[in-house]
């Protein structure tokens, strides 16, 4: 209730500043700006998602813990329309003369020219998924292959006798996805590690007594995520687990799932912590998932940024990579990372 | 007598195995004007785009200038100089009309369109029709008479040796027709052979060297110069004799059923107009095109409220805002477009006859299906509306039947006062008289009949009573007994300024 | 009814084929999904049928169904609004939409593309302003409410109808006796003809076009409901996303003319089954599901390809039928 108003106000107050005059700020999403009290000419850092989801809410929260630790005008931004919308928004803020900016490229491939536009004008650092071609100064996450890789043990467990295992992510057009599937493939299969792989969607892949049927995309349609799953479970009656990649797959994995009465009989191994998909955990619906700490990409993005914006270039280590790493989120820890979870969230505002 | 220009040959055409053209022939000589009439249907504008290029016929041949050839496109047939006006208007009516006159032969420098050229050009052609708009003004801005002058100007920019033109007074008022009338005798004289399709008997008797008579598809036959009579054109068209052409008979006529004060349009917000109507009389309503006859009718029928003014229907004070109160109030509008203002095209003749009177036969917002039957069953008779059934689109029914199916959808609405905006415009002689004959019948059952009419002879054969507008305001009135075209004309051109009963 | 004989053949035939190619396409839970999501969007491709009947266009329905799909959600587990006063804020807000709408296109003559593509921009900006982009939803709760979308009717041993079909069946039967029995479906289908001509026979016609886009944005938000129910969560961003060119693709498949005056409900109906049969048969027959619109694209564009040159061989039969019968008469 408490964040939502909040939030409410911050978008308002956001529409407001736009409509006097502030033409060349951003339209979209403002997840919540906060601003040191006093002091001269402070820095300005912006945090750029790849999209809107509870998933940046949470590293908004760190965003925010951030800037007030900090002392630094820190914000965050959501990109409503895709690759487009994240590229005018950069532009924006580059425009608004902004000091930092943390990029999660929706299109690392092909998004190098506008990071390293931005670099010139700006500290800039990835977060979530990385750009390595370009000129960023670090990259802050997980490494997904290994995440995927981790969500793929959890199938195992699930599983232990091997069975069919149906993938459902949003889109495969960015990096992390790609090698978050790939990572849950090759576990699943016992390959060795090797995050440039790709699979196309369309094989069927046999393995170590697991059969990968295939991989399905909605391009963030829910009504198409759910008939996904409810068409994969007409096609396959006997299928034994249902992998859900992005973090509204599983929720609605376990409505097709409970629409079908085939709670619990369908194994689901999920990814990230939406709310539907830590009560699974705790019925027992759902196996468990992995989770990526979008809270402290938060905050070390504003760290970083802040450490290198006063001339600290040793916040940068040499494999240019700062690692925050995924957890396994099973029925025993997951009431404890509820818990954690509250009190971040709680903690931001 | 010169070598013709142009010879049909054994003309015929079929349309998927019905016979439109049985072997019809026709020659055009320089420096005459070739009169076609026939009824709807009897083949004349099939004919004419065989001329044209626009068709190609079946078997026969064409010769030009003493060849024969073959016209397999509107340009080939432009290459021999033979140019066809379409009674249809062909014209893009969101270009200017500079524009519309070079369509498709712009001339041009490089690629770039010639303006100068254009303009001067069309200024020339323009005035040679007696139009007097800028070649700059937007066509859809024109009336549709003076539309009709852009298309003839757009044929004589072609410098054409054949004209082919297709009922083109048909939406002229008396003034451009007579321009137009002057211009073809012009280019007569010039040499150039003149084809000419109309209805307007009269008018071919005034003009024709020559007169050429279909009837279903064929030859009927040919009158020369001094043969040329109405009834001997009549005869020929439908194979008989018309007894007398205008049924009128005098009316005795009752109360007053429509009084209008002071009504001003929003057409013409500088001119008031007032006039009575009385029950069973026929009025005329006459002017010329922009004198505002069809601005005062979409104004009684609500279609364009009046600014301001009052009119009682059998003395009780009406507002008119909407159609729909004007039919509550007892008026009906033959519009003047049909197939824009009166028709669903695509629907049936059931669904257009019972569209005006639905919502009086309706119990709860349903349709009443039994009623609609019954409707048709007795306007298609009455009306000998002929189609092929009650389903029938109304698009592929003739224009007089179209017409009869209009009138029929506001007979069924029972109205006191009929206006019937050019209720003849396009309607084969026929049904032309059948017309006439119910507005004859609804005078007589005691409605009260205004029709605007271009058609200066319609005026005089029917009308009780001719109102005559100009420039937005009733320049006068004639009683039957006063009729005269030079009466009507010199009224619609207000001539003579009669200190009328509506200045203000 | 002749008339979609095409568009009901061709449906056949992707049944038939999709049947002989998976086991499961006929399995009463496949069957089931099919027919629900067919439900929820023959619910709205019959509200969009209506305006595209009068010969408009209505492009803000995808973001209808989002306003409304986020709303009632928020307005029930964050508002804690009373379920009632919930529903009937929806309602309102859907109506009123078509009823603005309607107001804008009659009485300022804007353009309907135009209208409702602000429409567009407009709602679903309104819902991510309310929502803050949060995605809303039912959680666990209101499980009773949400049978509505996912409860199930027995019908046949092992074989249940899904409740968004009933409602489907009401709207359709409405629709169907209001467009084919009621003065005001034959003034829809008139205006959409000829709006002059309707307008010079009396047809009160800026009524009858506020009341189509009141019907479409009405039947949006009734689909907007049962989406959330079913789905049970929204996100603002892209809920009801192009949903408004199904519903457009489904009338037109069904037989409705852009140019107006033309369509049926049953049309509108075989033609929102096929397009959801379309999309199921891609998931279950191919192991590819990034080829979707390409297919669904072509199969419409053969749907409407034919029923063209149908159309043209029935006009020219008739057209020498006429011919004959002046030249006879």
């Amino acid at each position: 209730m408490k964040l939502h108003s909040l939030l409410r106000n911050a978008a308002l107050l956001g529409l407001l500043s736009l409509s006097l005059g502030a033409c060349n700020k951003p339209a979209s999403t403002e997840g919540g700006t906060s601003s040191p009290s006093g002091g001269e000419k402070s820095k300005k850092i912006a945090f750029v998602t790849n999209g809107v989801a509870s998933f940046w809410t949470i590293a908004a929260a760190g965003v925010k813990a951030a800037a007030r630790d900090l002392k630094i005008d820190a914000q965050t931004l959501m990109p409503a329309e895709g690759i487009s919308d994240q590229k005018r928004m950069v532009e924006d803020l580059l425009t608004r003369g902004i000091d930092g900016i943390a990029l999660s490229p929706i299109d690392p491939a092909n998004q190098t020219e506008l990071i390293n536009m931005a670099a010139k004008k700006a500290k800039v650092i990835t977060h979530d998924s990385d750009a390595p071609k370009s000129e960023r100064l670090l990259y802050i996450g997980m490494d997904n292959y290994k995440a995927g890789r981790m969500c793929g043990e959890l199938v195992r467990e699930a599983m232990p006798a091997g069975g069919t295992v149906m993938i459902f992510i949003g889109r495969l057009e960015q990096d992390n996805a790609k090698r978050r599937r790939q990572g849950v493939i090759d576990a699943l299969l016992g390959r060795p590690e090797d995050s440039s792989r790709f699979d196309e969607t369309s094989a069927v892949l046999e393995g170590k007594g697991f059969k990968i049927l295939g991989t399905l995309t909605d391009q963030f349609d829910r009504a198409k995520g759910k008939a996904n799953a409810e068409d994969a479970l007409a096609k396959y009656p006997d299928l034994g687990c249902m992998v859900g990649l992005f973090a509204y797959n599983p929720p609605l994995i376990l409505e097709a799932l409970s629409q079908s009465n085939k709670l619990g009989k369908v194994k689901l191994v999920a990814f990230d912590e939406d709310d539907a998909t830590l009560d699974g955990i705790e019925k027992g619906s759902v196996f468990g998932t992995v989770v990526q700490d979008p809270y402290m990409y938060g905050y070390k993005s504003v760290e970083v940024l802040s450490g290198l914006l006063s001339g600290k270039p040793e916040a940068v280590g040499a494999d240019k990579f700062l690692d925050i790493p995924a957890r396994k989120i099973l029925k025993e820890n997951v009431v404890a990372f509820r818990t954690e979870l509250k009190t971040r969230l709680g903690a931001a505002q | 007598m010169a070598s013709p220009l142009l010879e049909a040959r054994q003309i015929s055409k079929s349309f998927a195995g019905v016979r439109a053209l049985k072997g019809v022939s026709l020659s055009v000589y320089p420096g005459e004007v070739l009169a076609v009439v026939g009824e709807n249907g009897a083949g004349k504008s099939t004919l004419m785009k065989i001329l044209a290029g626009v068709q190609r016929p079946d078997s026969g041949e064409l010769v030009v200038d003493g060849a024969v050839r073959t016209i397999g496109s509107v340009q080939e047939a432009l290459r021999f100089g033979i140019a066809l006006i379409h009674q249809e208007l062909n014209l893009a009516e969101t270009l200017d009309v500079g524009a519309n006159i070079f369509l498709g032969r712009e001339p041009h420098r490089c690629g770039w369109v010639d303006a100068v050229r254009i303009e001067t050009e069309a200024r020339i052609v323009l005035e040679r029709v007696g139009l007097s708009v800028e070649p700059g003004a937007l066509v859809g801005d024109l009336t549709i008479g003076q539309q009709q002058l852009v298309e003839i100007a757009k044929a004589l920019s072609v410098n054409a040796r054949v004209l082919i033109m297709d009922e083109p007074t048909s939406s002229l008022s008396d003034h451009e027709a007579k321009v137009l009338l002057r211009l073809i005798r012009e280019l007569r004289s010039k040499g150039t052979g003149i084809v000419y399709i109309s209805h307007r008997l009269g008018e071919v008797q005034g003009l024709a060297d020559r007169v050429e008579v279909l009837r279903d598809g064929d030859n009927a036959g040919r009158l020369l110069r001094e043969e040329i009579s109405h009834g001997a054109m009549v005869q020929l068209m439908v194979g008989r004799a018309l007894a007398q052409f205008y049924p009128h008979e005098p009316h005795e006529t009752g109360e007053v059923v429509l009084d209008v004060v002071g009504l001003r349009t929003r057409a013409n917000p500088g001119k008031v107009v007032d006039f009575q109507l009385r029950a069973g009389e026929i009025v005329g309503l006459a002017g010329l095109v922009g004198a505002g006859r069809s601005e005062l009718l979409d104004a009684l029928f609500g279609v364009v409220p009046a600014l301001q003014g009052t009119v009682r229907v059998s003395g009780e004070l009406v507002e008119l805002r909407s159609p729909r109160m004007a039919m509550d109030a007892g008026i009906a509008l033959v519009p003047e477009d049909r197939k824009h203002q009166g028709l669903f095209l695509e629907m049936g003749v059931r669904e257009n006859l019972s569209i005006a009177s639905l919502h009086r036969e309706q119990t709860g917002g349903f349709l009443n299906r039994a009623k609609e039957r019954a409707l048709c069953e007795e306007m298609m008779p009455a009306l000998r509306i002929k189609a092929a059934g009650v389903e029938q689109p109304v698009q592929f029914l003739s224009g007089g039947n179209q017409q009869k199916v209009v009138i029929g959808k506001w007979l069924a609405t029972r109205p006191g006062v009929f206006l019937l905006d050019e209720p003849t415009r396009g309607v084969d002689i026929g049904a032309k008289q059948e017309i006439y004959r119910l507005m004859e019948e609804l005078a007589a059952n005691g409605a009260a009949v205004l029709f605007v009419s271009s058609d200066l002879e319609e005026i005089l054969g029917m009308s009780d009573r001719v109102l005559v507008l100009h420039e937005g305001r009733l320049s006068g009135e004639l009683l039957r007994k006063d009729l005269s075209e030079e009466a009507v004309m010199r009224l619609a051109t207000a001539a003579h300024t009669e200190v009328a009963a509506s200045s203000i | 009814m002749k008339k979609n004989l095409g568009i009901f053949g061709l449906l056949v035939v992707v049944c038939v084929v999709t049947a002989l190619l998976s086991d499961s396409f006929l399995s009463a839970y496949n069957v089931e999904n099919v027919l629900r999501r067919s439900a929820l969007f023959g619910i709205l491709s019959i509200g969009v049928g209506f305006v595209i009947i009068t010969g408009g266009i209505d492009l803000s329905l995808g973001s209808v169904v989002c306003l409304v799909g986020c709303a009632l959600p928020w307005l029930l587990t964050v508002q804690h609004w009373p379920l009632p006063l919930a529903l009937l804020a929806v309602a309102a807000v859907s109506l009123g939409i078509g009823l603005f709408h309607g107001l804008l296109i009659t009485k300022l003559r804007i353009q309907p593309f135009i209208v409702t593509l602000c429409g567009l921009l407009l709602y679903r900006g309104v819902a991510r302003g309310f929502t803050a982009d949060q995605t809303v939803g039912f959680g666990t709760e209101f499980k009773t409410l949400r049978l509505l979308s996912t409860g199930k009717v027995p019908f046949l041993p092992g074989f249940d109808l899904p409740a968004p079909l009933f409602f489907l069946a009401l709207v359709a039967i409405l629709a169907a006796l209001f467009l084919n029995r009621t003065i005001f479906g034959r003034y829809l289908l008139a205006l959409g003809r000829n709006p002059q001509a309707a307008t010079y026979s009396g047809i009160p016609t800026q009524r009858m076009t506020v009341l189509a886009y009141v019907i479409s944005s009405g039947l949006a938000g009734l689909g907007g409901v049962l989406f959330v129910l079913d789905v049970n969560s929204a996100q603002p961003v892209d809920f009801g996303n192009f949903y408004e060119l199904y519903a457009i693709a489904a009338a037109v498949l069904g037989g409705c003319s852009l140019r107006g005056g033309e369509g049926s409900i049953v049309g509108i109906l075989i033609g929102a089954t096929l397009m959801q049969v379309l999309r199921n048969t891609i998931t279950l027959v191919t192991t590819r599901n990034n080829v979707e619109f390409a297919i669904i694209g072509a199969v419409i564009l053969v749907g409407v390809v034919a029923d063209e040159l149908a159309r043209r061989v029935a006009a020219r039969r008739r057209a020498a039928r006429v011919l004959l019968s002046s030249s006879a008469g």
